[in-house]
Order: structure tokens, then C-alpha cells, then sequence
């Protein structure tokens, strides 16, 4: 499961709300024990989509490494990565699925009419067929 | 033996090490020898069959591999590899909107598209709703009209001020015989029309300028250029990573041509690749240096292609590679281009932020300047101190005067038409011969329209030769007003 500290919540919440109607993105760092995760930081980056923002997200490698870099800096692990969905379900989409990696929790925040409505953290397979969801607490 | 990062998840399968040393030459050599010691993460960074799996982005210190030698790229001692996975997303998967919905007429119209599965009912939506700007309804323009109409792009706005002559038919397939004399802009739109009625097509004639061309471009998903000018390529570039749409480039040389994709998701543009115009003159445009007609054809159905991928979002698209083809060695080669960081348009410190004067950028005269109505035949050449019209040069023979009359064309040009009484050194040669002229004489020089023999009579002046004089409109102005059986071509 993943346990989201409420100062790195904040702050998610704060961005995607921010950023309505538009999708917003960053990354998750912070440390897992076993198979519990907690993200202790939020990193807000920019989403690098070129086209229209409001039902697509776009992480630019060089971001994720600078946060991946950002994390080892601190003593953390990059251990996910965050995006909201503005007027739509928290659900993992079939394009979330396609352009996802194995290996980290996504968490997405349902944004209805700018407000937060709610969020679920997935957890996508190695052929990027599936999304399991993965136990979320803030 | 170089650093490898390991990503989090991925520690479990290095003993809890987040980085791990591994030796080899190449990025392929490293991650092999990584997996060979560590077989329980080959299965998280290679596919089955070998291949590193497609969300893995691998990163040699700061750069991404793929703009350095892939696979094969160089590895030192000192270096870090890391794995960076590529991820994006979205809410809903794009849902062309209402109206983009295909009538009967229109599933049977384009049923070869709809039975392939990567284009299929969905695709063809997203041509319907696709709005694509041709610049230049030329050589290039005339296949990519053609073929972008027929494949069913729901709108295409045509940007073109110019009038269907004979030697366009050559190449541009869209205007026929009949419709010389006509605006390009309303042959092509009819012969677009005709095959396919469901096509919205719309005329934007004007050049395009910096006062128009953003709020052209604005309205369109992509550009593609058709242009044969430098002003207005760095114009369609500047607009386009302005507007953050996407550019799809081409251009054509006699049997050379090339294609790109500019401006594309934070690729390469235009300026990345040449950041200055070449000297004014340097590059001679298809009518001063003639090109194969079919070669359009073939540089113009690259960049549909590419507009229709982009379209579609299939395939590769021809981002970060510049596409060269020799027509008589029968050859496509690919460079690699890289984004320039201090591009001074899509860099991180770029100095414009707004359209400039293109014509005094690569330092040419503005066709299109005040009082110029667009369309208008050519204008009576002025004429210049150094200058000499035909109508002086005739009367100049006719009277017997003492002068040298240099041809600086080249000689398959001077077999085509030639001016009585002129003697051939090609421009190329011309400075080694300045020395066999007499710098007190006469010199009257001439080529096809004047722009090379403008050059050549400023050789002689720095050689300090007084009385040189270039004939205004070249050979072409003598057909039109002296002799009218000299051919023009």
C-alpha cells in the first residue's frame, strides 16, 4: 500500500487544482519498507504534451531523471508518479496504461469543477496490459 | 567500469544497490554485462526477444542514447548510465468530436483506410477533423493538395498569391495547361474538390508576411511548406514553434530534396538546423537552378505521409532526422538532427518571442513590398546606377558602340537562348578571367534574370572597373522586349 504524508497531499491537491481544466504531473519521492511505500515529497513538473492539456500528460525523461537525482540527493527513492484526471474518474485509462512502466506507483486525483473529488494509486504489469490498484491512504 | 543507476523498484533484483559497476565499450556491452550478473532485472529492461523494452529511456550521464549512437554509444569509466522510464497519459483516449462522425458515402469513399487496423473508423475521424495549412500551392503543393484531399483531411487552407504559368507545368500536376494565366490558388482548390467534395477547402491569398502569418496559422493543427524562399521558411518556422505547431518540411534541388518534421514535441526546428540564411544568392531557387519535375512529387507525398502520421499519431515520425534523397543515385540517407539549445527561437534562452522582417534577415529585396498588390504581373523594372535596361542595350548595338557583352549563365543554359554578340564565362569561372578584361572598357553583363550578373559586376567593380553596367531582367527581359524568338525558359 502507499500512505501519501499530508504536507506532499497538500501539495498534489494544490497543483492538480491549480492546474484545472488542465492535467497536471510530477513525481512522488520518499521511501518504502517492505511493501509499504511513503511519499514524504511532491515533485511538481511540467507537462510536456504538446497538444491539448486537458485530457493528456506528458513527462519529459530529463524530469524524471532530475527527480530521480533530486530523490538520491535527499536519502529518498522516486517511488511514483502523480497526474490528475479534470472532470473525469480517478480510473486508469488506456492511455495512462500504454504510456506507463512497471515499476512505480500512479496515483491519479480526480478533479470535478476545479475541486479535488478523489484519487486511486494504480499499479501497472510489465506488458503495460494491466493496472492493478494499489491500496491508497492520505 | 561505468556507474549504473538503478531505479528503486529495480534494487530488489541488485541486492538492494542503487548503483551497480559493470564493465564494457559500448551501452549495449554495459547493459548486458549488468544483466548477465543481475539475470532477475534483464526480464524488467529487455523484452523476451532481446530488445530493451519500449517505456526505457536510456540515459548516458545527461543524454538520452538515441540522440548519441543508441546501442553502440561509447562508454568510459568515469560515466553514468540510468534508466528512465518514458511515461505519459491522459484521461480519456481523444474522442474526435461530434461532427467528425462519417456519413455512409464517407465509410465507402475511404474503406481502404478503414480496413487497416492502425487507421481504421477512429483514424478517419481524426483526418476529418484535422485541420492542415498548405503554404505554397506549388511544386510541392500540388501532390500534397492532391493526396491530402483524396485521404480525406477535413480541412485544408491553401496559402498562395501566384499566377499558373507554363513553366510550372512541368511539376506542379495540379494546374493543367487550361489554367495558365489563372491563380494557382483557384486551379488547385477545383482540382481538389473535384475529388473530394467533402473536403473544406479555404484561400488565403496573400503572401504570407509577419503581419498575417499567426493569425493564419492559428486556426490550422499543422503546417506544411511548400515554400521555395529562405524569408518565408524561417517565416513558416518561427510561426509554427511560436504556436507550438508542428512543421512538416520540404524542399527541392534539381535531383535532391530533403524532408523533416520540425517543431514537433519539443524537437529540432528549422533555425536548430540552419541558424542563419545562406548568403543571398548562394542557394538558387528552382527557377535559377531548374529541377526535376517529378522530384516534387516525390519530396511532397514524403511530407503527406508525414502530416498524415502525425494526424493518426502512428509510426515514426520524422522528428530529429533530416531525410535526404538523391534522385539519380536512387538513394534516401538520414542525418540526425539534434534540438539547439541556444536556438535563438526554441532555445532555452531564446531572443524571439515575436515575428521579425524575414526579408531583411536573409538580406532580399521584398518582392511584396508597400504599393505591391499581390498578384500583379511583374512591375517595370527600375532602372539603377550600374544598371542598363534592354531597350538601352539594343540601341547601344545597333548603334555600333564599342562594349564587351558577358554571359554569365551556364553553358546548357546559353544553348537554350543566347543574346547575339555575347561571350559565355559562367559565374562560377568569372573571376579567374577578370584579368583579360580591359578595367577602361565598356562592360555590359547579363545572365537569365540578373542575379548572378549583378554579382558578376560587382567582382569586376571591387577590381576596380569603372564602366560595368548589369542588364536589368537578364535574357528574359530581351525575349519579352527586344526579341520575342528568343526563347524563355
Amino acid at each position: 500500500m502507499i500512505r501519501i504524508e499530508p504536507e506532499p497531499w497538500a501539495a498534489m491537491v494544490s497543483h492538480a487544482r491549480e492546474t484545472y481544466p488542465n492535467e497536471c504531473c510530477g513525481a512522488m519521492l520518499g521511501s518504502i519498507d517492505g511493501e509499504q511505500k511513503f511519499v514524504r515529497v511532491a515533485m511538481p513538473l511540467e507537462n510536456a504534451f504538446a497538444g491539448a492539456q486537458a485530457t493528456r500528460y506528458e513527462l519529459r525523461p530529463e524530469d524524471l531523471l532530475a527527480a530521480d537525482k533530486a530523490a538520491r540527493a535527499r536519502q529518498m527513492d522516486l517511488i511514483g508518479i502523480y497526474h490528475s484526471h479534470p472532470d473525469c474518474d480517478a480510473y486508469f485509462s488506456a492511455t495512462d496504461l500504454r504510456n506507463s512502466c512497471p515499476w512505480y506507483s500512479f496515483v491519479v486525483l480526480s478533479i470535478q469543477k476545479g475541486e479535488f473529488h478523489h484519487a486511486n494509486s494504480w499499479l501497472p504489469n510489465m506488458d503495460q496490459t494491466e493496472a492493478a490498484k494499489e491500496e491508497l491512504s492520505y | 567500469m561505468a556507474k549504473v543507476l538503478i531505479p528503486t523498484p529495480l534494487r530488489q533484483y541488485t541486492g538492494k544497490q542503487d548503483a551497480v559497476s559493470a564493465s564494457g565499450a559500448t551501452v549495449a556491452e554495459v547493459l548486458n554485462a549488468l544483466t548477465a550478473e543481475y539475470p532477475d532485472l534483464r526480464k524488467q529492461i529487455f523484452t523476451p526477444e532481446g530488445k530493451v523494452r519500449s517505456f526505457v529511456n536510456v540515459y548516458l550521464n545527461d543524454e538520452d542514447i538515441r540522440y548519441l549512437s543508441k546501442d553502440a554509444t561509447p562508454v568510459a569509466d568515469a560515466d553514468t548510465i540510468s534508466l528512465v522510464p518514458s511515461i505519459a497519459g491522459g484521461s480519456t483516449v481523444t474522442v474526435p468530436p461530434e461532427e467528425a462522425a462519417l456519413t455512409k458515402d464517407e465509410i465507402l469513399r475511404y474503406s481502404r483506410h478503414l480496413i487497416i487496423p492502425e487507421v481504421g473508423i477512429e483514424g478517419q475521424q481524426k483526418l476529418k477533423a484535422a485541420k492542415v495549412l498548405l503554404v505554397g500551392a506549388g511544386g510541392l503543393g500540388a501532390p500534397l493538395g492532391l493526396y491530402l484531399t483524396a485521404a480525406g483531411v477535413g480541412h485544408i487552407g491553401l496559402v498562395d498569391f501566384d499566377i499558373v504559368d507554363f513553366t510550372n507545368l512541368q511539376r506542379q500536376v495540379i494546374h493543367s495547361t487550361a489554367d495558365v494565366g489563372r491563380k494557382k490558388l483557384d486551379s488547385a482548390a477545383e482540382k481538389m474538390q473535384a475529388i473530394n467534395p467533402n473536403v473544406k477547402i479555404t484561400r488565403h491569398e496573400v503572401a504570407l508576411s509577419s503581419e498575417n502569418a499567426l493569425d493564419i496559422l492559428k486556426d490550422y493543427d499543422l503546417v506544411v511548406d511548400g515554400t521555395d524562399n529562405f524569408p518565408t521558411r524561417y517565416l513558416v518556422n518561427d510561426a509554427c514553434v511560436l504556436l507550438n505547431k508542428p512543421n512538416v518540411y520540404g524542399s527541392i534541388f534539381r535531383f535532391e530534396g530533403q524532408a523533416t518534421v520540425f517543431a514537433y514535441e519539443g524537437g529540432p526546428c528549422y533555425r536548430c538546423l540552419y541558424p542563419e540564411p545562406p548568403p543571398p544568392g548562394l542557394v538558387p531557387s528552382c527557377a535559377e537552378g531548374g529541377v526535376l519535375g517529378i522530384l516534387p512529387g516525390t519530396i511532397g507525398l514524403i511530407q503527406a505521409t508525414e502530416a498524415v502520421k502525425l494526424i493518426l499519431g502512428i509510426g515514426e515520425p520524422l522528428v530529429g532526422r533530416l531525410l535526404l534523397y538523391d534522385a539519380l543515385g536512387m538513394r534516401f540517407r538520414e542525418l540526425k538532427l539534434r534540438k539547439n539549445p541556444e536556438c535563438p527561437v526554441c532555445g532555452e534562452h531564446r531572443t524571439i518571442t515575436k515575428l521579425i522582417d524575414y526579408h531583411q534577415f536573409c538580406g532580399v529585396p521584398n518582392p511584396q513590398g508597400p504599393g505591391v498588390t499581390p498578384a500583379a504581373p511583374a512591375q517595370e523594372a527600375k532602372v539603377n546606377e550600374g544598371e542598363i535596361d534592354v531597350t538601352e542595350l539594343k540601341q547601344k548595338m545597333d548603334r555600333g558602340d564599342n562594349f564587351v557583352l558577358i554571359d554569365v549563365r551556364e553553358p546548357h543554359e546559353y544553348k537554350i537562348a543566347s543574346i547575339p554578340g555575347s561571350r559565355l564565362i559562367p559565374l562560377g569561372e568569372f573571376p579567374r578571367h577578370v584579368g583579360e578584361f580591359d578595367p577602361e572598357a565598356d562592360i555590359v553583363i547579363h545572365c537569365k534574370s540578373g542575379m548572378r550578373s549583378a554579382k558578376a559586376c560587382a567582382v569586376l567593380r571591387q577590381a576596380g572597373f569603372q564602366h560595368v553596367r548589369n542588364v536589368v531582367g537578364g535574357i528574359l527581359a530581351w525575349s519579352d522586349k527586344i526579341d520575342p524568338s528568343v526563347p524563355k525558359y
